[in-house]
């Protein structure tokens, strides 16, 4: 398949359970297309550069950051993004944030969530050290992460 | 649409195979994009601004093999660190190339980086390159024109520099299996996640002397570096605390890294320079 510059090429996936099918740019990020073509503004935009992890969602069962993928690589895959995890209440892994006091401004959150989720998916009783290797991709400018660790190993006895 | 951070405007070619990719490869201008965590940042920085981009990711099935042939353990371009860093192929047979892909980056760009991402990239300051040149590790490129291996000593060129040409891929990279060694992976980075200002890659066969050493630098240079000479003078040696001062000051010696926000030339030689009694003294037993 070819795409010509400045033609646009079509990407369906399905967000959260919902396929869509739009037209977009090649050098569209994913992050856009899932905030501002979709609409799904949970998933923030920290860095921009592959550093800071607010944008992390899960593509086909992996944890990855969409300010560093094109909506195009996305074409066929299956998205789940922070509005997609806990149904009409909070996820396991919300509330134990909320309970450990595990966010002060809250910016980092989505991302510390949905990395936490490919985490424990992956590890479902993980140690201190492979809770900071797991979430080392996503800083958090408040906290000083005592309290996301915390609220890791609660989320994860929850969820057993 | 944002105007920051964008790359500028590209077309898309969708290979069906791997000889559509080399065909459309030989019209010039067009990058490939695998897992895209080394090309993307590039894209959004604008340090390039190809016409077309080819992604290969229909092709992962194909080009992201493990592959066991005894002596050796063949790895297909596509296979992201993640697969690399868990399959126990590799942890079994090239144990220090799994530790070296569970450093790269963090969780979420293991999961879509690929080895022939990074190593066709050649970062001065990537994981790969070092252990490549530990294991004497040898790339199979491919373009219409045919299939070409090349070694890793040859291979790496210079920063962001490789042997392949505009119009070639990296289709596999080849690991021997080396028996009964010692390996470690030492990685000094100034907060997590960043690319290395100093690592070591190490593969030593040690019995009551040193049999063979084979020590590999990256971040310290143009390109990753191995000592080759300097390696020959501890083995056959039973070697002490002594020696290996000597050795890690004659290597910091040779070194020429750069001075960037990681680190000033001379911090980073005095770096390499202890990393290397540490790591060795390690690998080595050697008692301090």
């Amino acid at each position: 398949m070819l795409v010509r510059p400045g033609e646009k090429v079509k990407v369906k996936v399905k967000v959260n359970g919902i396929w869509y099918e739009k037209e977009v740019e090649p050098r569209k990020l994913l992050v856009h297309f899932i905030r501002e073509d979709i609409g799904l503004t949970g998933t923030k935009i920290g860095c921009d550069t592959s550093t800071c992890g607010a944008c992390t969602i899960i593509m086909n069962g992996k944890s990855v950051k969409s300010c560093t993928l094109f909506a195009f690589q996305a074409n066929g895959a299956e998205i789940t993004t922070i509005e997609g995890i806990g149904d009409s209440k909070l996820h396991p892994i919300q509330e134990a944030f909320k309970d450990n006091f595990a966010l002060q401004c809250g910016y980092c959150t989505p991302g510390m969530i949905m990395q936490t989720y490919f985490l424990l998916k992956t590890n479902p009783n993980p140690t201190e050290e492979e809770i900071k290797d797991g979430l080392h991709g996503n800083i958090c400018r408040c906290t000083g992460y005592q309290n996301i660790i915390k609220a890791v190993k609660d989320a994860a006895g929850r969820m057993r | 649409m944002r105007c920051n951070m964008y790359p500028t405007i590209f077309g898309l070619y969708e290979p069906s195979s791997i000889y559509d990719t080399l065909d459309f490869l030989d019209n010039g201008n067009a990058k490939i994009i695998a897992g895209g965590q080394s090309l993307i940042p590039m894209l959004k920085l604008r340090v390039i601004q190809p016409k077309f981009l080819v992604d290969l990711n229909k092709l992962r099935g194909d080009l992201d093999y493990i592959e066991d042939r005894g002596k050796s353990i063949g790895l297909g371009s596509l296979a992201t660190h993640a697969k690399i860093s868990t399959d126990q192929i590799v942890k079994s047979k090239i144990p220090l190339l799994s530790v070296t892909a569970s450093k790269v980056g963090d969780m979420q760009v293991r999961n879509l980086g690929t080895l022939g991402g990074s190593v066709s990239n050649a970062d001065p300051s990537a994981d790969y390159p070092a252990v490549l040149l530990a294991y004497d590790a040898t790339l199979t490129l491919i373009s219409s024109g045919g299939e070409r291996k090349v070694k890793a000593s040859e291979f790496f060129k210079g920063p962001f520099s490789t042997e392949l040409k505009d119009n070639e891929i990296l289709r596999e990279v080849e690991f021997p299996v080396l028996e009964g060694y010692a390996y470690k992976y030492e990685k000094i980075v100034r907060r997590a996640g960043d690319f290395a200002m100093v690592g070591i890659a190490v593969l030593a066969k040690v019995s009551d002397k040193v049999e063979d050493l084979r020590i590999a630098y990256t971040g310290v240079g143009e390109k990753a570096y191995r000592p080759y000479e300097l390696e020959k003078e501890l083995v056959g040696k039973k070697v002490t605390r002594d020696d290996l001062e000597k050795f890690a000051e004659k290597v910091s010696a040779t070194l020429t890294p750069p001075s960037d926000s990681r680190g000033s030339s001379s911090y980073r030689k005095k770096v390499a320079k202890i990393a290397t009694i540490k790591t060795l003294s390690e690998v080595l037993g050697v008692v301090s």
